[in-house]
């Protein structure tokens, strides 16, 4: 995936500064002149886009002049996740972008912001620049965040993440009898809302990942997980996991008689709609309850 | 902790006398959100015209005394009071993850869209809403103990004469 090109121009279109700062950031790793690239001060001068940010009313112009100018053949490499999605600046009254609906794009750079070793790391692989110690460079220090991983094992769909996700980077689909957790590359911005609210664990931010790819639309990782039929209306609900783990977690924290266990597991069974909106189901449920509690007032009068 | 001697209170809903007003719903509605929106109301009334028998009945927390949806939740946003009976949920705590929605029996938890969170009954934190508009006296707040017997013959001792 080679790109030619030794001359770039780095342009800011509107983004938070932070891609800018990570992109100066490069300099004091290495000599860039040593390498043969060269960072030129005009477009005119420049084969190769750096772009950073998500391009918004007052610099789509620019953007689209400075694209003309640069020398063929016409490079740009898409910096963060702004670049490549608009990132946190997504629905705002101004944004213009993503770039790739400008001027297309060779290559994305995954970050919010990508680490100056990713960035330089980038531009070596593609470039296919000499840089020493390159490997070294690109190892991620520990506690560092990286991309989210889902375990498909502990995985139990029940969507928190997705909840969480303050970049919408995390899609629930329901495809058919399996319900999908995917988390996307291009939007996630390394915050670990997601591995923080998860109730079993599954998700970790793993470091070390190579962050530039061809295409922006590839997920990290994905988690498919079986729906439940609903006894009564016969509709597909909610994922298999997600109810085991309730009633793993009740078997934990509650002590019940057999006759409710069952019943409870039973009810599990019905989907929201039909739990909600069944007179018999209800009075079903309630007597789960009411067993339960008298179980519970008898306990108490004991003690 | 002694149980029977707490002044822990319950809602009860007693069927009969119930007449399909739904201004319990409407009042619940109010007191949450401010505007009248059924679909945010922490209680749900269903009518059946076609059941011969108990054509009414009520989607409402009971407040359990062991509740089941503090037990699946994983973030602790849903407590009980052991003082006053409340089965209550912390919005800041809560992760969104729908697991009191799916374990409790009832449903009575709902997903709330626009705040990502889990809403439910909390009692009004005193006189609740529903008990106090509800014109035909089908809602009440008993004393906890009073209403576990109440609910017992309702729906547990009922069945077995079945």
């Amino acid at each position: 995936m080679g790109i030619q090109a030794t001359r770039i121009y780095r342009f800011d279109a509107s983004g938070c500064n932070g891609c800018d700062i990570e992109v100066l950031e490069i300099l004091a790793l290495v000599q860039v002149a040593e390498l043969g690239i060269e960072i030129v001060e005009t477009p005119k001068e420049a084969n190769l886009l750096l772009v950073t940010g998500g391009s918004n009313l007052k610099s789509k112009p620019e953007l689209e002049s400075a694209y003309a100018v640069i020398q063929e053949p016409r490079h740009v490499i898409a910096v963060g996740s702004c670049a490549a999605t608009m990132g946190i600046f997504k629905g705002g009254y101004a944004m213009t972008g993503p770039i790739d609906t400008i001027i297309p794009v060779d290559l994305y750079i995954m970050g919010c912001p990508p680490r100056p070793q990713v960035i330089l790391g980038a531009l070596a692989d593609t470039l296919q620049l000499k840089v020493e110690g390159m490997e070294t460079l690109l190892h991620t220090p520990q506690g560092f965040r990286g991309d989210p991983h889902v375990d498909q094992g502990k995985c139990i769909g029940c969507g928190a993440c997705a909840n969480v996700c303050p970049a919408d980077a995390i899609e629930i689909v329901e495809s058919g009898t399996e319900r999908l957790v995917r988390f996307m590359r291009k939007d996630c911005i390394f915050c670990a809302s997601c591995q923080e609210v998860c109730p079993t664990e599954a998700v970790e931010l793993r470091v070390g990942d190579k962050a530039w790819f061809r295409t922006k639309d590839a997920s990290t990782s994905e988690a498919r997980l079986q729906r439940r039929t609903c006894l009564v209306c016969g509709t597909l609900f909610l994922p298999d996991a997600q109810m085991n783990w309730a009633m793993s977690r009740v078997d934990e924290k509650l002590e019940m008689g057999t006759g409710d266990r069952s019943k409870l597991q039973r009810s599990l069974n019905i989907c929201m709609q039909c739990r909600r909106n069944s007179i018999s189901e209800v009075r079903e449920a309630k007597s789960i309850l009411a067993s339960l509690a008298s179980r519970a007032s008898g306990r108490g009068a004991r003690c | 902790m002694v149980r029977s001697q707490s002044d822990a209170k319950a809602i009860v809903y007693e069927p009969q006398l119930c007449t399909g007003c739904r201004y319990c719903e409407v009042a619940c509605a109010v007191w949450h959100c401010g505007r009248i929106d059924v679909a945010q109301s922490r209680i749900r009334i269903l009518f059946d015209e076609e059941r011969m028998t108990e054509r009414y009945s009520a989607v409402n927390c009971q407040h359990c005394d062991d509740p089941i949806c503090c037990a699946v939740c994983p973030s602790e946003a849903l407590q009980k009071d052991e003082k006053t009976g409340w089965v209550t949920q912390n919005s800041s705590k809560c992760v969104g993850c729908e697991m009191c929605v799916v374990a409790c029996p009832l449903s009575v938890p709902f997903f709330d869209a626009a705040l990502k969170v889990a809403v439910k009954c909390d009692f009004c934190f005193g006189v609740p809403e529903c008990v106090k508009h509800c014109s035909s006296g089908a809602l009440r707040v008993y004393a906890r103990e009073e209403a576990v017997r109440f609910n017992e013959r309702l729906y547990v001792s009922a069945k077995e004469e079945q």
